[in-house]
C-alpha cells in the first residue's frame, strides 16, 4: 500500500485502473446491463403474497371507520389490515438508539396527522387482486383544521433549537452599522428523492426469525428497527439488499409500510410483498423539507464581510422531528469577525421530513452562495473575487485548522475551464438572439462524516479473493472499490476479486449515509485485507512445507495473484498453489477500524445507530468536501424559460478511490441540483393539504434533454486526516452550491433575483 | 384496476357491435386507457382491443392532403417523410409529443380521445368532485393547484386542460376526423366543457374514429409547431401553438395565416381572430406581436395559471416570426 | 373475471399464461415469468424503466396489457445478447459509465437500441430528445450521451 506517494486527483492517480485511484470499470456492471441483477422485491417465493397500502384522504382527523367488507369479498383477498386487525408492535429506537417509551406502535394510524398516511391494507393472493381490493376499503373520517405549510396563518413561529444555534461576536450590532448591508429570504420548497426504484420490501418469518429483502442504505439500522419492533433478538432479523435502485437518503431507514408487510407477513405465515405505488412515495416517507432563511450580510466597501445574521426555518411534521441544519454552510464558508445563526422548526401536517442528499448544506448553500452573489453586486466586484477576498483560511466557527480546502484551486481551475475572466458583469449583457445568457458561480460543502466498518477478506484456495460486508451499493461504486482495495492490499487482479454486501449476515457497517461508506469501508477493506496478506506471507515463509520455507526471507512480495521474493530471486509460485502446499484451503482475516478495546455494547452501538459517529471537527482538524460550480444558463426572453447550457465544476473530494465512479457521482449531484434550481417542488392543495403531483408527470426531474455535458474535474489532494486512505465525501458534495450558481447566473441573464426555487418560467416573464 | 374481459375485434363492425356493449371500450395504444383504468378513473368492464385490425393505420400523402388511419401510430407519422415536408406542424406536434416509446404505442385515434391531466381528474380516491367523471360532483380545480389549468373555454363546470398537441395542429389546418361514415372538423370534434365537461367529444355510441384527412394548403406546407413547457422534453405543455402561413409572391404579405394554441384552453383552440387580424398585412414583428394578443382574447385566469396568459401570445408571435424568417 | 390464456414469444422462447386480462405486460413478466430485468418505477408510462420491445419497437409494458402483445414479438433486456456476446450498446454503458444504481438501466439500454434503429441517434441534441423518455434519478444522462453515441458508430459501421 502505498498512500503517501499517491499525485493528487487527476483522473488517473497514477494508479493502474485496478489498484485503488484508478478507473476500474463498474464491477456489479454486467448484472446491471443484462438484467441479471436481482433487486430487493424481484425475489421469487414460494406462496408470495402481495400487499396493498390504503391511505388516509384527509390531512388531521381520526378514522372514524373503516368499512373491509366489500374489500374482503374480492377475490382473492387474504386479509385486510387495520388499526384494529394489525398485531402490535412495540416501539423501536430513533437512529441515535434512544431507548424508546414503553408503549405499542401501530403503523396503520387511527389519528391522522398527514394526507397519504396508512390507514389500512390488503393482501390478496395476486397483486392485481391487491390493488382492486384496496380500492373497495371505505374509510370514513372525523376531519380537523391542517396547517398546510410554513405560509400557514396557523404556523406560528415554531420550535428554536437551540442546538442549531451558533454564534461569535456581536453579529446585529457589526451588522448594523456595516457601510453595506444586504439582507434577503430565500426559501425551498418540499422536494423529494424519487429514487427510480420504488421503496418496497419482502417480508418472511420462519418461526421467530425474519428475513427481510428490502432495499436499504443500512441494513444492521433496520435490523434493530424490525427486531425492536417485534421483540426479537437483532440476530433474529435478517436484511438482504444486493441492489439499492437509487436512496438519496430515502432508504436508510424501516419505515412503517415495513412494518406492515412484516406484521402481514406474521399473521399469514407467509411471506408478503408489499411495494409503495409511486404516489405513495411522496407520503409515505419525507422528502427534504421545505426551508425559509434569511441572510443579512453587514461589509466593508471593498466587500470585506464584517457580520453574518442568519435565522432559519424548516417544516417538521405534527409528532415527528426533523432539523434541516440551515446554518451549516453559512457558519464556514467565509471569514466573518461576527456570526449569528439560530433556527426554528414549525410543525406541520406532513410526513416527518427525510435526509436528501446533503440535508443541510443544500438549501445552507443556496441562502449565503446566494446572498454574496448579491453582495458583489452591491458592492461592484466580481462575484469569484469577492469570495477569494472573503476566503476562510480557517474553520471560522470551530476555530480549527481545515484538514485540507483546495478551494482556492477549485475557484482558479473551474474558472479558467470556464472562460470567467471573459464574463461581462452587468445583467442582461450577454445574449444569443431571442436567448438571454447570464454566467454564475457559487461555492459547495460537505462535511466528511466518519465512523467505524468492518470486513471480512478471505483468499480462497484457487487464489481468488472474497470481501464480504453488510455496506451497500446503491450506485456510488461500492462493490468496485472495495474489489480494487483488495486487489491492491492482497496482490491481485481485481478480477479475481468477489464482494458481496447487502446482507445483514456479513460483517457490520453503518449507515450509507453523509458520504462515509467509502472512506469507512476502504478503510476496514484495507485492513482486512493487510491482515489476509500477513497470514499468507507468513504462512509462506514459515509454513515447513512452503516453497520459500527454505529461502529464510522476512517478507515476500504478492503481485499478480504470484508470490515471490522482493528480489526476485527463488520460486515463483501462485497463491493457489502456495495454498495447495500448505493445506490451507483458505485464509480469513476480519478487519474494523473500532477504536482498541471496542466492546460488543460499542460495536452494536456503532452499526445500528449513529451515535458513534465522529463529528468532523474532532481533534484539531475541522474536515469538509469543497467545490465550486460555474454554470452558464440561458433564459428565453419571451418564455421565461432557463436552460443550463454549460456547467464547469472543480471538486475537492480529497482522494478519489475510483475516479471513474466520482465524476459519475458528481455529475449526478450536479443533474439534482439543475432539477431542484430549475423543476422541483411538491405543491400542495391548502384546502385538502396534499401534495397533487405526486408523480412523475407532475413532480418534474430532469430529463436527458435538460441536460448539457458537465465537465468535471477533481482539485483534491490525499486527506489522511479525513480517512485511512486519504478520501473525503464524493457523493452529496457536488449538489451544493449548484442551486444558487444557477440563480446567481439568471440574475446575471435576467437581472431579476429569484430567491425561491424552483425558478419556473412565471417567476421571469 | 378492477377486472374486465379481454376480446380481440376481427372487423370495425365487429369492433363496433362489441364496443355497444354496457361497459365495454375500445383499446388502441392503451396509453391513456390503461392509465386511467389503474387510476380507478375508467372502469371497463370490456376492452374490445382494435389494434389487430388490418387496413387502418395507412397514411397517405398527396396533393390534396394526407389521410391518415385511426390505427397509424404517432411515432411513424412523426417520422413520415411527405408528413414532415407538407405538414410540418404535424410531424412537430407528434415528435414532441409524450416519449418515443408512447409515440410508438399511441395511434392517432386514441390520442383524439386522450383525456386531460387535471390532477383532481386523475385522483377519484381523494378527490371525489370532478365533473368530468362525475356530472355534478363539483369541480375540484376551481380553487385548488390551478398552475395547469386551461385559461380558454373554461366553465364553472370545468377549468381542465387539453393536453394534447396533434390536435392542435390538426384544428389550424382544418383537418376532419372520420367516424365510418360520417364525417366531423375536428374543431367540432372537441366539445367546449359548458355545463357537460363529462362530454368532450363528439362522437356517438357505436362510433368509431377510422382516420383523420388533413387537407394539404401552402399554409400547412410553411407551418411549425411550438411548444415551451417547464422541461425541455416529456412534459405537456405549458402553451403551445400550431402556426402556418402563406405568403404573397411578395414574399412579406400574409395571404393565408393559421393560429391554433395548446395547452391553454379546454380543447385545442383556434385563434382565428389572431389570423384575421394579420390576414393581408405585411409581416412585421410588432404587428404580429400585437396580433398575436388577440390569440388570448376572452381569457379568465384562476390564479396560478395567469402566466399563461402573458405566454400563449409570445408563443404565437415567435411562432409566426419563426415561419417569416423563412421566407 | 375467468383467467385467459395467453401465449408470449419473448426473447425466442415461447411462454404460456393463464391470466387475468387486466395483467400487464410488465407484471406478467415480472411476476409471472421471473424476467425482472424489466423494471417498473411508475406504473404510468411516466419513467421508462419498463421499455421493451414489441415487434422490434420500443414500447412501456407498463401500459401494455400481456394479452395485446399475443401474436407478436417481445424483447427484454434478457434477450438483448446474444449468444453471451453482449449488444454494443450494453457494451458502451458500461465503458461509459453511463448509469449507477442500475435501476432505470434496463430500460434506457433498450431505448437508445430502438433510438439508434429509428435513426435517431445523429447527434447529441438529438439523442438527448429521444432518450428523453427514460428518467434516471442518479444522473447519468451525459454518459448515456455517449454511451448512445460511441454503440451507433458501432452499429452503423
Amino acid at each position: 500500500m502505498t498512500v503517501h506517494n499517491i499525485r493528487h486527483g487527476d483522473a488517473s492517480d497514477g494508479a493502474l485502473s485496478e489498484a485503488v485511484g484508478g478507473r476500474l470499470s463498474r464491477v456489479d456492471g454486467p448484472a446491471k446491463i443484462t438484467g441479471a441483477a436481482k433487486y430487493a422485491v424481484e425475489q421469487r417465493l414460494e406462496g408470495l403474497a402481495y400487499a396493498v397500502l390504503v391511505e388516509s384522504t384527509i390531512a388531521s382527523g381520526k378514522v372514524r371507520a373503516i368499512d373491509t367488507t366489500a374489500a374482503e369479498a374480492a377475490p382473492g383477498v387474504l386479509q385486510v389490515l387495520t388499526p384494529d386487525t394489525i398485531i402490535s408492535l412495540r416501539t423501536a429506537s430513533d437512529w441515535f438508539g434512544t431507548p424508546p417509551p414503553d408503549k405499542p406502535y401501530c403503523p396503520l394510524a387511527r389519528d391522522i396527522t398527514f394526507s397519504g398516511q396508512h390507514v389500512a391494507a390488503v393482501v390478496a393472493e395476486t397483486f392485481e387482486q391487491a390493488v382492486a381490493a384496496a380500492a373497495l376499503v371505505k374509510v370514513s373520517y372525523d376531519e380537523t383544521p391542517s396547517i398546510v405549510d410554513l405560509s400557514d396563518a396557523k404556523a406560528g413561529d415554531g420550535i428554536p433549537i437551540d442546538a442549531m444555534t451558533k454564534e461569535w461576536g456581536d453579529a446585529q450590532a457589526a451588522f448594523a452599522s456595516a457601510p453595506v448591508r444586504i439582507c434577503a429570504a430565500y426559501n425551498t420548497p418540499r422536494e423529494y428523492q424519487a429514487p427510480m426504484e420504488p421503496h418496497g420490501l419482502i417480508a418472511r418469518w420462519e418461526d421467530d426469525q425474519l428475513t427481510v429483502w428490502e432495499p436499504s442504505q443500512w441494513l444492521d439500522g433496520m435490523a434493530r428497527t424490525y427486531a425492536e419492533w417485534f421483540g426479537v433478538p437483532f440476530e433474529n432479523v435478517r436484511l438482504v439488499s444486493p441492489y439499492i435502485g437509487g436512496g438519496f437518503g430515502s432508504k436508510a431507514l424501516a419505515l412503517s409500510h415495513g412494518a406492515v408487510a412484516a406484521c402481514a407477513a406474521r399473521m399469514l405465515g407467509r411471506p408478503v410483498r408489499l411495494v409503495m405505488t409511486r404516489p405513495q412515495t411522496f407520503t409515505g416517507y419525507g422528502g427534504r423539507a421545505a426551508t425559509r432563511q434569511t441572510v443579512a450580510i453587514g461589509a466593508d466597501a471593498n466587500g470585506k464581510i464584517q457580520s453574518i445574521v442568519h435565522r432559519g426555518v424548516n417544516e417538521t411534521s405534527i409528532d415527528g422531528m426533523w432539523v434541516e441544519p440551515l446554518g451549516s454552510v453559512t457558519s464556514i464558508m467565509y471569514a466573518t469577525p461576527t456570526f449569528s445563526s439560530k433556527q426554528n422548526v414549525v410543525r406541520v401536517n406532513s410526513v416527518v421530513p427525510g435526509a436528501m442528499r446533503a440535508p443541510g448544506e443544500n438549501p445552507s448553500a443556496f441562502g449565503i452562495e446566494s446572498a454574496i452573489d448579491e453582495l458583489a453586486y452591491e458592492v461592484g466586484i466580481d462575484p469569484l473575487e469577492i469570495r477569494l477576498r472573503n476566503y476562510a483560511e480557517q474553520d471560522p466557527h470551530a476555530k480549527k485548522a481545515w484538514s485540507t480546502r483546495q478551494l482556492r484551486e477549485a475557484f482558479a481551475t473551474g474558472a479558467e475551464r470556464f472562460g470567467w475572466f471573459r464574463r461581462t458583469p452587468e445583467p442582461r449583457s450577454m445574449r444569443d438572439g431571442n436567448q438571454l445568457i447570464g454566467w454564475g458561480v457559487a461555492a459547495g460543502t460537505y462535511p466528511v462524516r466518519r465512523a467505524y466498518g468492518e470486513a471480512i477478506v478471505r483468499i480462497l484456495a484457487d487464489g481468488s479473493v472474497e470481501v464480504e460486508s453488510s455496506s451497500i451499493d446503491m450506485g456510488q461504486g461500492t462493490y468496485t472499490i472495495l474489489a480494487q482495495t483488495a486487489a491492491e492490499t492482497v496482490g491481485v487482479r481485481a478480477d479475481d476479486v468477489v464482494v458481496k454486501l447487502g446482507d445483514s449476515r456479513f460483517p457490520r457497517a453503518g449507515v450509507t449515509g453523509g458520504s462515509r461508506l467509502a472512506g469507512v469501508m476502504t478503510g476496514a477493506v484495507y485492513k482486512a485485507a493487510t491482515s489476509a496478506l500477513d497470514q499468507l506471507v507468513g504462512l509462506a515463509i514459515s509454513d515447513p512445507r512452503s516453497p520459500f520455507h527454505a529461502l529464510q526471507a522476512n517478507t515476500l512480495v504478492v503481485a499478480n495473484g504470484r508470490i515471490g521474493s522482493p528480489r526476485g530471486d527463488g520460486p515463483d509460485v501462485s497463491i493457489a498453489e502456495l495454498l495447495k502446499s500448505v493445506g490451507r484451503d483458505h485464509i480469513e482475516a476480519t478487519g474494523d477500524t473500532m477504536p482498541a478495546n471496542s466492546t460488543s455494547d460499542d460495536r452494536y452501538k456503532n452499526y445500528t445507530t449513529i451515535a458513534m459517529a465522529l463529528p468532523h471537527t474532532e481533534g484539531d482538524y475541522s474536515r469538509h468536501s469543497w467545490c465550486a460550480h460555474f454554470i452558464e444558463v440561458r433564459v428565453d426572453e419571451d418564455f421565461g424559460t432557463v436552460r443550463v447550457s454549460r456547467v464547469v465544476s472543480a471538486l475537492d473530494s480529497g482522494r478519489l478511490y475510483n475516479p471513474k465512479l466520482a465524476e459519475s457521482q458528481w455529475k449526478g449531484g450536479i443533474i439534482m441540483g439543475i432539477g431542484q434550481a430549475l423543476l422541483e417542488e411538491g405543491i400542495m392543495d391548502r384546502r385538502h393539504g396534499r401534495i397533487v403531483n405526486n408523480n412523475l408527470a407532475d413532480y418534474l426531474v430532469p430529463t436527458n434533454a435538460d441536460i448539457p455535458d458537465i465537465e468535471v474535474i477533481s482539485v483534491g489532494i490525499p486527506d489522511l486526516h479525513s480517512s485511512v486512505l486519504g478520501g473525503k465525501g464524493v457523493g452529496e458534495l457536488a449538489i451544493v452550491g449548484v442551486a444558487p450558481a444557477i440563480a446567481n447566473a439568471v440574475f446575471h441573464a435576467t437581472g431579476k433575483r429569484i430567491r425561491d426555487l424552483p425558478i419556473t418560467l412565471e417567476k421571469l416573464i | 384496476m378492477k377486472d374486465f374481459s379481454y376480446l380481440r375485434a376481427a372487423s370495425v363492425d365487429a369492433a363496433l357491435q362489441a364496443a355497444a356493449l354496457p361497459g365495454a371500450m375500445l383499446l388502441a395504444g392503451g396509453t391513456t386507457l390503461i392509465d386511467l383504468a389503474k387510476c380507478g378513473v375508467t372502469e371497463p368492464e370490456t376492452l374490445v382491443d382494435i389494434t389487430h385490425l388490418k387496413g387502418l393505420n395507412s397514411i397517405e400523402v398527396g396533393e390534396r392532403g394526407a389521410t391518415i388511419g385511426a390505427l397509424a401510430r404517432m411515432g411513424h407519422v412523426a417520422d413520415h417523410g411527405d408528413i414532415k415536408s407538407r405538414f410540418p406542424a404535424v410531424s412537430e406536434a407528434l415528435w414532441q409529443a409524450a416519449s418515443a416509446q408512447i409515440r410508438n404505442m399511441a395511434t392517432i385515434g386514441g390520442n383524439l380521445m386522450q383525456r386531460t391531466r387535471c390532477p383532481y381528474f386523475r385522483d377519484p380516491a381523494n378527490f371525489p368532485a370532478c365533473n368530468k367523471r362525475e356530472p355534478g360532483s363539483g369541480c375540484s380545480a376551481i380553487g385548488g393547484v390551478t398552475r395547469g389549468h386551461a385559461v380558454l373555454g373554461t366553465s364553472n363546470a370545468c377549468i381542465a386542460m387539453y393536453p394534447g398537441d396533434l390536435a392542435v395542429a390538426l384544428v389550424a389546418f382544418d383537418a376532419v376526423v372520420h367516424l365510418g361514415l360520417r364525417q366531423v372538423p375536428v374543431d367540432d370534434f372537441f366539445l367546449l366543457p359548458g355545463t357537460t365537461p363529462n362530454r368532450e367529444h363528439a362522437i356517438e355510441p357505436g362510433e368509431m374514429i377510422t382516420a383523420i384527412e388533413i387537407p394539404g394548403s401552402a399554409s400547412a406546407r410553411r407551418s411549425t409547431y411550438l411548444k415551451i413547457r417547464d422541461r425541455q422534453s416529456y412534459e405537456f405543455a405549458a402553451a403551445s401553438a400550431a402556426v402556418g402561413v402563406e405568403f404573397e409572391a411578395d414574399g412579406r404579405t400574409i395571404r393565408d395565416l393559421r393560429v391554433a394554441l395548446g395547452g391553454v384552453a379546454t380543447k385545442p383552440w383556434r385563434a382565428r381572430a389572431a389570423e384575421d387580424a394579420l390576414k393581408g398585412k405585411v409581416l412585421e414583428p410588432d404587428a404580429v406581436r400585437a396580433a398575436s394578443l388577440l390569440a388570448v382574447e376572452g381569457a379568465v385566469d384562476h390564479g396560478a395559471n395567469h402566466y399563461k396568459i402573458e405566454l400563449a401570445p409570445r408563443v404565437v408571435a415567435r411562432a409566426i416570426l419563426k415561419l417569416g424568417e423563412t421566407a | 373475471m375467468t383467467k385467459i390464456h395467453v401465449q408470449l414469444d419473448i426473447n425466442g422462447d415461447h411462454h404460456e399464461l393463464q391470466l387475468e386480462p387486466r395483467v400487464t405486460l410488465l407484471d406478467a413478466l415480472r411476476d409471472r415469468l421471473g424476467l425482472t430485468g424489466t423494471k417498473k418505477g411508475c406504473d404510468h408510462g411516466q419513467c421508462g424503466a419498463c421499455t421493451v420491445h414489441v415487434d422490434g419497437e420500443r414500447v412501456l409494458a407498463c401500459l401494455t396489457l400481456a394479452a395485446q402483445v399475443e401474436g407478436r414479438t417481445v424483447t427484454t433486456i434478457e434477450g438483448l445478447a446474444r449468444e453471451g456476446e453482449m449488444h454494443p450498446v450494453q457494451a458502451a454503458f458500461l465503458e461509459q459509465d453511463a448509469f449507477q444504481c442500475g435501476y432505470c438501466t434496463p430500460g434506457q439500454i433498450m431505448s437508445a437500441v430502438a433510438c439508434i434503429r429509428e435513426g435517431h441517434a445523429g447527434s447529441d441534441e438529438e439523442i438527448r430528445e429521444y432518450m428523453a423518455g427514460n428518467l434516471c434519478r442518479c444522473g447519468a444522462y451525459p454518459h448515456i450521451v455517449a454511451a448512445v453515441r460511441q454503440a451507433a458508430l458501432e452499429v452503423q459501421s
